[in-house]
């Protein structure tokens, strides 16, 4: 029987940091960038508040900008949504299960994985490396 | 679309000063959407609305005209990131007075007169005595 390959990450990110409290999700993301830039793969996993962002009820944009109604916004899920689409397997999303039924946010955007945090030690496993960042 | 928002002091809400310690709120996340977009957005509804910066906030009022806030993400360019000096030159330019905590400004290594046109440096303490112009001081 062929044993199975189990695939390993360049880069884990675990988000602990909920959006809209300081810089930690726009470091994260491109932090992730950067890695993709040199070839490498990342996967984020959301945890607490940070898993408010994959929703799939924010749509493709955010809310209208009264000061600019024709001015191009989109939503936190559709920048996940195309940063996973442009990594071309090379960036990954995992949503917390406990996070986000604790919140009621258990509407994710399709390409998130969902995972319980029985599962926390086997995703740092598979990564070469974990950085926390957030401080949760 | 700014010019569709009026001066400050249409509405029938009460004097209100806003004051805002806390600088960074967000950028891929927050975008346009953030404490003085609120401001700008939400202050046709009172008589005068006005904003007192400090702490690191001070730094949103730090004129600098170089820099533009914009991200890659994938295929994607972010330019739609906050603002934080052009929407205080709009809240100038909409006649909000906004006040700058001068110690703050100090403290932090920025030269007070390389703030935003049209804001009012002012001392700490110089603040709480405005207060009495307001019916209610919101911090934000």
């Amino acid at each position: 029987m062929a044993r199975m390959e189990r695939r390993v990450w360049d880069l884990l990110l675990i988000l602990t940091a909920a959006p809209h409290s300081g810089d930690v999700v726009t470091s994260a993301l491109r932090l992730s960038q950067a890695v993709l830039d040199r070839g490498g793969s990342v996967r984020v996993w959301a945890c607490g508040y940070a898993n408010m962002m994959t929703q799939d009820t924010f749509g493709d944009t955010k809310l209208p900008n009264t000061r600019d109604p024709e001015g191009h916004y989109p939503s936190p899920s559709a920048v996940v949504q195309r940063m996973i689409a442009d990594g071309d397997g090379r960036f990954g999303w995992i949503a917390c299960t406990a996070c986000s039924e604790e919140r009621g946010a258990v509407h994710h955007v399709p390409q998130v994985r969902h995972r319980s945090p029985l599962r926390l030690a086997t995703t740092i496993a598979g990564a070469r490396q974990t950085l926390y960042l957030g401080g949760a | 679309m700014s010019s569709t928002t009026t001066a400050a002091g249409r509405g029938s809400g009460p004097p209100v000063l806003c004051v805002l310690d806390r600088a960074y709120r967000g950028a891929v996340e927050a975008q346009f959407f953030h404490a003085l977009y609120g401001l700008l957005d939400l202050h046709g509804q009172f008589q005068r609305v006005d904003v007192a910066l400090r702490g690191a906030a001070v730094t949103l009022a730090v004129e600098e005209d170089v820099y533009r806030p914009s991200v890659r993400l994938g295929t994607m360019t972010l330019d739609t990131l906050p603002d934080y000096r052009g929407s205080v030159r709009d809240l100038v330019a909409e006649d909000f007075t906004v006040f700058v905590d001068r110690d703050a400004v100090t403290a932090l290594g920025f030269d007070p007169q390389r703030l935003v046109a049209g804001t009012v440096l002012l001392d700490p303490a110089e603040l709480a005595l405005r207060w009495p112009e307001y019916d209610q001081v919101w911090f934000v």
